[in-house]
């Protein structure tokens, strides 16, 4: 085993090559190559876990040029978010098993979920840089070729908007890698050896470059717009890799690149940060809950459950930056949950407005549950995996940085139960309309039940007993407490 | 054996040939492609063999690196226009091959009146290929268009040579400049920005690359540009007091800038590629600029070789696209992805590269260049290129999108030969940013 971190993104770029040329089979080939990344993954977590010595696996490619080297390095905090890629990408791959679709949307998948793998794995920022841009490629196609009525513009707008931020992110590496050369005398794109002191007065500058790239992927508002149209018009699938992993980036670019690198220039910048967090979580909660469709709606939300997740995170304590890493798995598996199942409703009906539906609760019960059961982990109730993860971010807040971020964040909450208690009431309960076509909608076959099951359970399991996850993090985080 | 300036008199040969060629009442075509492809080629290989650095002080051309390695972009980026030679016009294979003379003199000289014969004889021969590649008035009409620029380019050059002589005496290298000086090498380096397209001095170059047959435009903007920038690089050297090396970021920023928003609402597709040539070309002039700024160090002659290496591939591949599909706006271009299949794809593939998004080869182009400039603390002109590259995807974008994402409507025209050479471009757009460590080791046997 020499080059385990390489077949960890290799694996899914080869079943993606496999699954463009295997035709009418190509989905048998996506769900084996998903299945194995999936288990590949989960083998190596284990072991880094189990293993004191693998604490953080490095691979080490030879320097190439201007001091760019293929370095790979994955630690818990990789892991956790490679094992959640591969994860929901094996559920993706299993809730598009019955759609007609050509040999090209296995193989985006594939793709998507090897550059993402990609990104959490980089040790080195030019291989960082060239992961997180390969994601956008993959998802420009899934959204443009396979999403619904507005997806030709919802896909460019996707594409530029987080270009545009990622721009800005490069010239900031180029100027750190560039003041680092001009003070040490060594080319290195290595994280593990820059240092930004380099830099002098203009660190600051290059921290909001850095910052601006990664705020449109989270997405912090006023950067935000590009979400709500891209999660409404892509396909059930690409919602859930949207929302459940590329949202991700952008705090994990935060938590190992921004802040390891700026440990004072962020701190400084925590008033204005986290007060576009606390923002986002009102802002987020209000614009969902003057959403008539359904898929908008919960895009909407997650702007302000990623809001949940930075207060956490930036709040630099271990509370938070736990509660903040924990609520970036529970907002993955949660909507998740929840995307697909606007998916399926749209694949029965063609309709996803909350004024189409009624009384479904009768017509489709299971369907009901998982949507409920996913509703309440989104609004944080006690004993289901949002609460742990907001409890334990906005204690993070309060501790740290003004109360008022904490006092947004419990508002957000609130208004939280304000827009997705109403929404399951107009679709399940709610005796159906004129327009309704509810009558449509036939409940879950086993399939869909099964993958329901599966992301319930964790969603319980993360409830009720968060030990072992908070643990898991916990090595990783542990550098970052300030 | 080795023989100094073997690759201009393969050219020489060449033209020659294909000149002979049409003295038959009917020359036979496969005979002219194969002194079209074989001159090309032959030149090429034969600059690999050709001693470095044997120049006396007083030489009139010399042979230096930078000589050798333009000469290859220059054959790279004339390759596609001499495989679409289908030898029926003996004086168009005549004219090309004449031009290339041109641009390897150019890459050659090694003092200004050197490098004006260079650049008269590259160019001369270009306004009548435009002309010739397509018939029509449009043709004829962008040609005198094109004329008329180069003949006050022309004209710039001769003046600025003539204050700068005044000044210096001198016809070659000069370490320091008076005012009167300083005017001639601005005005020589005016020269060049013409060629190049850099703004204000781009209103030609749409017109000529619109008009011009797609092949041809390929072969602008690829072959003649890299020589441009070979020019511009060569006015830098050999007055390195000159102040208007100064400028060069600042006139690059504006010109990525305007090419790039001026691309934004073409309908023509050689009208938007002739813009986006633009947008390149101001990256370009960044480049020189940086390199200029920092003490004209190897690294930024290796940023500048490779951009224009990726770039005789976006450029000559979308080109060869265009006259494969025979699709010539954007609308037409709608919904036709599935049914051009394979060159579609490629044409996806280079339209990324082009908007510089990686793992492309024109990202790390574009990479390279503006490390330069940040390298060399021109951070404003390095933020507009960022820029202007983000605008830019607006229309690569947008064209991806027309071409998959819409539908088709009416009759699609039916696509014509050329599709292997819109595969390769995109294979090495792709190979040269997924494995560009073969590039740098090439780079670096040429550059030790």
């Amino acid at each position: 085993m020499t080059m385990p971190l390489t077949a960890l993104w290799m694996v899914p770029l080869a079943g993606a090559a496999l699954c463009a040329v295997a035709g009418p089979r190509a989905k048998h080939v996506a769900l084996g190559a998903s299945a194995l990344f999936l288990f590949l993954a989960a083998g190596l977590a284990w072991m880094q876990k189990s293993n004191a010595a693998f604490a953080v696996i490095n691979e080490l490619g030879p320097i190439l040029a201007y001091g760019i080297s293929y370095r790979l390095s994955a630690d818990a905090l990789s892991f956790g978010m490679i094992v959640l890629t591969a994860f929901l990408n094996l559920i993706c791959v299993i809730a598009s098993w019955d759609l007609k679709v050509p040999a090209g949307y296995w193989s985006c998948f594939l793709a998507l979920a090897a550059a993402l793998t990609g990104v959490f794995l980089a040790r080195d920022l030019f291989f960082f840089y060239i992961f997180w841009e390969a994601t956008l490629i993959p998802m420009f196609f899934i959204i443009g070729l396979w999403g619904s009525s507005g997806r030709q513009h919802a896909a460019v707008k996707f594409f530029l908007f987080t270009f545009a931020g990622s721009v800005f992110m490069l010239l900031a590496i180029l100027a750190l890698v560039s003041a680092h050369h001009r003070v040490t005398g060594v080319w290195t794109w290595d994280l593990a050896v820059l240092d930004a002191r380099a830099l002098g007065a203009a660190a600051p500058l290059v921290f909001w470059g850095l910052v601006l790239g990664f705020a449109v992927k989270i997405p912090m508002i006023p950067l935000h717009t590009w979400l709500p149209d891209a999660h409404t018009e892509a396909p059930a699938a690409g919602s859930v890799m949207l929302a459940g992993v590329m949202l991700k980036m952008g705090v994990y670019g935060l938590l190992r690149v921004a802040i390891p690198l700026f440990p004072t220039v962020s701190w400084d910048a925590l008033p204005i940060l986290g007060g576009l967090a606390a923002f986002s979580t009102i802002y987020g909660a209000l614009c969902a809950m003057a959403q008539t469709d359904l898929k908008r709606m919960i895009a909407y939300s997650s702007i302000a459950h990623l809001g949940f997740c930075l207060l956490g995170v930036l709040s630099r304590t271990s509370q938070g930056l736990a509660g903040g890493t924990l609520q970036l798995v529970n907002h993955g598996l949660t909507t998740g949950a929840l995307f697909l199942m606007v998916g399926f409703l749209y694949e029965r009906s063609h309709k996803r407005g909350l004024a189409d539906f009624g009384d479904l609760a009768t017509r489709a019960p299971y369907l009901a549950f998982f949507f409920g059961f996913a509703t309440l982990a989104s609004i944080g109730l006690p004993g289901l995996n949002g609460f742990v993860g907001e409890f334990m971010s906005l204690s993070g807040a309060l501790e740290s940085g003004p109360p008022i971020f904490a006092f947004a964040g419990v508002l957000g909450v609130t208004l939280a139960a304000g827009y997705a208690l109403p929404a399951f009431q107009a679709v399940f309960w709610a005796p159906a309309g004129p327009g309704s076509v509810s009558d449509k909608v036939i409940d879950l076959n086993l399939r869909e039940r099964a993958i329901l099951w599966t992301l319930s359970g964790l969603m319980l399991w993360i409830g009720l007993y968060p030990q072992p996850w908070l643990a898991w993090f916990e090595p990783a985080l542990r550098g970052l407490v300030r | 054996m080795t023989i100094p300036l073997a690759p201009q008199a393969a050219l020489l040969v060449g033209v020659l040939s294909a000149l002979s060629l049409g003295l038959l009442r009917r020359p036979p075509p496969s005979a002219l492609r194969g002194v079209a492809i074989g001159s090309v080629v032959s030149a090429a290989l034969l600059a690999l063999q050709a001693p470095i650095g044997d120049a006396g002080s007083t030489a009139i051309l010399i042979t230096d690196a930078k000589s050798v390695g333009w000469l290859y972009l220059i054959c790279l980026g004339a390759l596609p226009l001499a495989l679409w030679d289908d030898g029926t016009d003996d004086v168009f294979t005549a004219l090309f091959l004449g031009s290339l003379l041109g641009m390897s003199l150019l890459a050659s000289a090694a003092n200004l009146p050197m490098l004006f014969i260079g650049l008269e004889f590259m160019s001369l021969p270009a306004y009548l290929l435009v002309a010739r590649s397509r018939p029509g008035a449009r043709a004829l009409e962008a040609a005198v268009k094109y004329f008329f620029a180069g003949g006050v380019a022309g004209a710039l050059f001769l003046l600025g040579l003539s204050l700068y002589y005044a000044d210096t005496r001198s016809l070659a290298f000069s370490g320091t400049l008076t005012p009167l000086g300083q005017a001639g090498a601005a005005l020589m380096a005016a020269c060049a920005l013409f060629k190049l397209g850099a703004f204000p001095l781009n209103w030609w170059l749409p017109d000529a690359y619109e008009a011009a047959a797609p092949e041809v435009s390929g072969f602008l903007s690829t072959a003649m540009k890299s020589a441009a920038v070979l020019f511009l690089m060569r006015l830098c050297e050999l007055a390195p007091e000159a102040r208007f090396a100064a400028f060069l970021p600042a006139i690059g920023a504006v010109t990525a800038l305007t090419g790039a928003i001026l691309a934004l609402r073409q309908q023509n597709l050689q009208r938007l590629f002739a813009y986006s040539s633009i947008s390149h070309a101001g990256l370009l002039i960044i480049g020189v600029g940086a390199w200029a700024a920092a003490g004209r160090s190897a690294d930024g002659v290796t940023a500048l070789l490779f951009f224009l290496g990726v770039y005789a591939f976006m450029s000559n591949g979308v080109f060869a696209f265009i006259k494969h599909s025979g699709l010539e706006t954007r609308a037409q271009l709608k919904g036709r992805g599935p049914a051009l299949a394979v060159p579609a794809v490629a044409f996806t593939v280079l339209l990324f590269s082009l908007g510089g998004i990686p793992p492309t080869g024109g990202f790390l182009a574009k990479l390279l260049v503006l490390w330069r400039a940040v390298d060399a603390d021109l951070l404003w002109p390095a933020i507009a290129g960022g820029v202007s590259a983000l605008i830019s995807l607006a229309y690569y974008l947008g064209m991806t999108r027309d071409l998959w994402f819409e539908a088709p409507s009416g009759p699609a025209p039916k696509p014509g030969p050329g599709a292997a050479l819109v595969i390769a471009c995109a294979a090495g757009a792709l190979l040269l940013g997924a494995a560009p460590w073969f590039m740098s080791g090439l780079i670096g046997t040429i550059w030790p």
